[in-house]
């Protein structure tokens, strides 16, 4: 009897196991159709295997990197600019290029200020502990939300057909970008201090102003200041970009040199760029370590 | 009257730096901070940021967002919504790329697997490095490649999110526990068992998911690619702002940016399913 009751359990187990399985391969396989027939409309629709790209991709890469190195000859590397296949010869504007780089990183630091500054406005009235007004709250929220999708080059060609060719237009761009995300950050980084400083200050009849400078600021800062940092390394990437649309910095000879087709020209300046990100991202990474208290893991 | 403020005297007496600090610190802390003030306004001319500038741009900047107003596709609903539609597209195929190939360079990547620690550094700072290259400055070069269109495009996406995936692939495969992989390697598995059941159900919902964040970045970065000929919604806002027709253009950031938080809607629904198991 004992072992009827057992083979109809064991029954009862298989059946309801195999139920689960069939549901759960049946899921999977709906969603590797939907994934497959997403993945071969998005590449149908991107030309990937009906499109004309001047032959076979790989050969077209090579041929890029062809392109893209310079001729440099090791008998004359060290001559000047005017013999071909010297480095001068390679990097013939080195200075000009020199300024402009300096252009983006002057357009990175002002707008990550104006960024920082404006983000630390925001998320004052973003954060649900500190803002005065609740519906103020959800709006300046949502607003951070919106300003934060769209794409800081879009904005740049707007504002470049408003303020006029130069870093000016650059510079307000990437600082709505930022202060939408540093607003972000911030407001999460208010929401989660200890309120016990502010409710002192209150208690000890300290308005709201002296509440926020002397209670939430010093909690914060050095949270705000990392993530202001993070954002210049980002903000760097960003300027270097935005001379392509006309927005100042390093971009616009980039465009140069595509226009005249001087690959290796662009391939100079490229590596200027990657150089100027990496110091950057050295020194902002140094500082956020200490910001921290931390030391540089060895 | 009040106590405090003879107390206040008091303790400025016994303690004078408990309440103010000493004149030289004050002084530096000033000078540093007016240094650093002068700097950043030395900046700020330099590159155009003045009173006089951003007014006039902003008198302008007000000029076309009057002209906003009713936002109109202007009979290019299709059109506009096509184009939303390619640049999702080069997105999504960008990011499948990017995918693919940075499965191998996260392994290469993990401490897990190169133990050669100068090794590890080195692919590691290399990933840094490229990291910071814009899609864009990858587009401008792979469009001239390619020829004007959505493949440069694509391809651009890919190498601009490569060094990014890798690091995070290489980050969530260094976090995998040993634990499981040990325990079916112990009970007889083979090592395929081993990664099968052992580390792909560890790393696979984390990988999945940084490959969402991935997308959605990559649908706002396929916007911009437009503007250098990589066609889709870029080309279409670009289009129009050249010729000043600022009621199309904001029909379009409408659209767009309800795509982009529909996208990360859906993302995220996705993601917060994939990490509850």
């Amino acid at each position: 009897m004992a072992a009827d009751a057992d083979t109809a359990l064991i029954a009862r187990f298989e059946a309801t196991r195999r139920a689960v399985l069939l549901r759960q391969r049946a899921g999977n396989a709906l969603v590797l159709i939907g994934l497959s027939a997403l993945l071969g409309v998005s590449f149908h629709l991107s030309d990937f295997f009906n499109g004309n790209h001047g032959g076979d991709p790989l050969t077209r890469i090579a041929d890029l990197i062809n392109l893209l190195v310079p001729t440099l000859k090791a008998d004359v590397l060290m001559d000047g600019p005017r013999t071909a296949g010297s480095l001068a010869s390679w990097y013939y504007d080195g200075p000009r290029w020199l300024a402009l780089l300096w252009e983006t990183v002057q357009i990175a630091i002002v707008s990550t200020v104006l960024g920082a500054i404006g983000g630390s406005l925001a998320a004052l009235l973003a954060s649900k502990n500190l803002s005065p007004v609740p519906a103020l709250h959800w709006l300046t929220r949502r607003s951070l939300e919106i300003v934060r999708t769209l794409p800081d080059l879009i904005v740049a060609l707007i504002l470049v057909a408003a303020f006029g060719i130069g870093p000016l237009p650059g510079v307000i761009a990437i600082a709505l970008g930022s202060s939408a995300s540093l607003g972000k950050l911030f407001s999460e980084a208010n929401e989660n201090i200890d309120p016990r400083p502010l409710e002192a200050i209150k208690a000890s009849g300290g308005g709201w102003w002296a509440q926020m400078r002397f209670g939430l600021l010093p909690q914060v800062l050095p949270t705000y200041a990392s993530y202001a940092l993070l954002r210049l390394e980002i903000n760097v990437g960003a300027a270097a970009a935005l001379g392509v649309v006309g927005a100042g910095g390093i971009g616009i000879e980039l465009s140069r040199a595509i226009t005249y087709t001087q690959f290796d020209t662009y391939l100079a300046i490229l590596l200027m760029i990657v150089v100027l990100i990496f110091a950057i991202d050295m020194i902002s990474e140094r500082l956020r370590h200490r910001l921290i208290g931390l030391e540089r893991p060895a | 009257m009040t106590p405090a403020t003879t107390d206040l005297a008091e303790a400025r007496r016994i303690a004078p730096h408990a309440l103010q600090r000493s004149w030289p610190e004050r002084l530096t802390r000033t000078l540093g901070l007016g240094l650093l003030a002068a700097g950043f306004v030395a900046m700020c001319i330099n590159v155009g940021f003045t009173p006089a500038a951003f007014g006039n741009g902003l008198a302008k900047l007000g000029e076309f967002l009057a002209v906003m107003f009713p936002p109109t596709a202007n009979g290019g609903e299709a059109r506009i919504l096509a184009a939303l539609g390619a640049t999702f597209a080069m997105a999504v195929a960008g990011t499948a790329l990017a995918v693919v190939a940075a499965i191998p360079l996260g392994l290469i990547g993990a401490k897990t697997v190169v133990r050669q620690p100068l090794l590890h550094f080195l692919i590691r700072r290399s990933f840094d490095v490229l990291r910071g290259i814009p899609a864009l400055v990858w587009a401008l070069m792979l469009i001239v490649a390619f020829g004007l269109g959505p493949f440069g495009g694509v391809i651009a996406l890919a190498f601009s999110d490569l060094p990014r995936l890798a690091k995070l692939y290489a980050e969530a495969l260094e976090n995998a526990e040993p634990g499981p992989q040990e325990g079916i390697r112990a009970a007889g598995g083979g090592p395929v068992a081993a990664i099968r059941f052992g580390l792909l159900p560890q790393v696979l919902p984390v990988m999945s998911s940084q490959s969402l964040y991935v997308l959605e970045a990559n649908f706002r970065n396929a916007a911009i690619l437009g503007i250098v000929g990589a066609g889709g919604i870029g080309f279409e806002l670009e289009e129009r702002i050249r010729i000043f027709a600022f009621d199309q253009v904001a029909w379009i950031v409408i659209a767009y940016v309800i795509c982009v938080m529909l996208l990360d809607m859906v993302s995220e629904r996705i993601r917060s399913r994939l990490i509850s198991g």
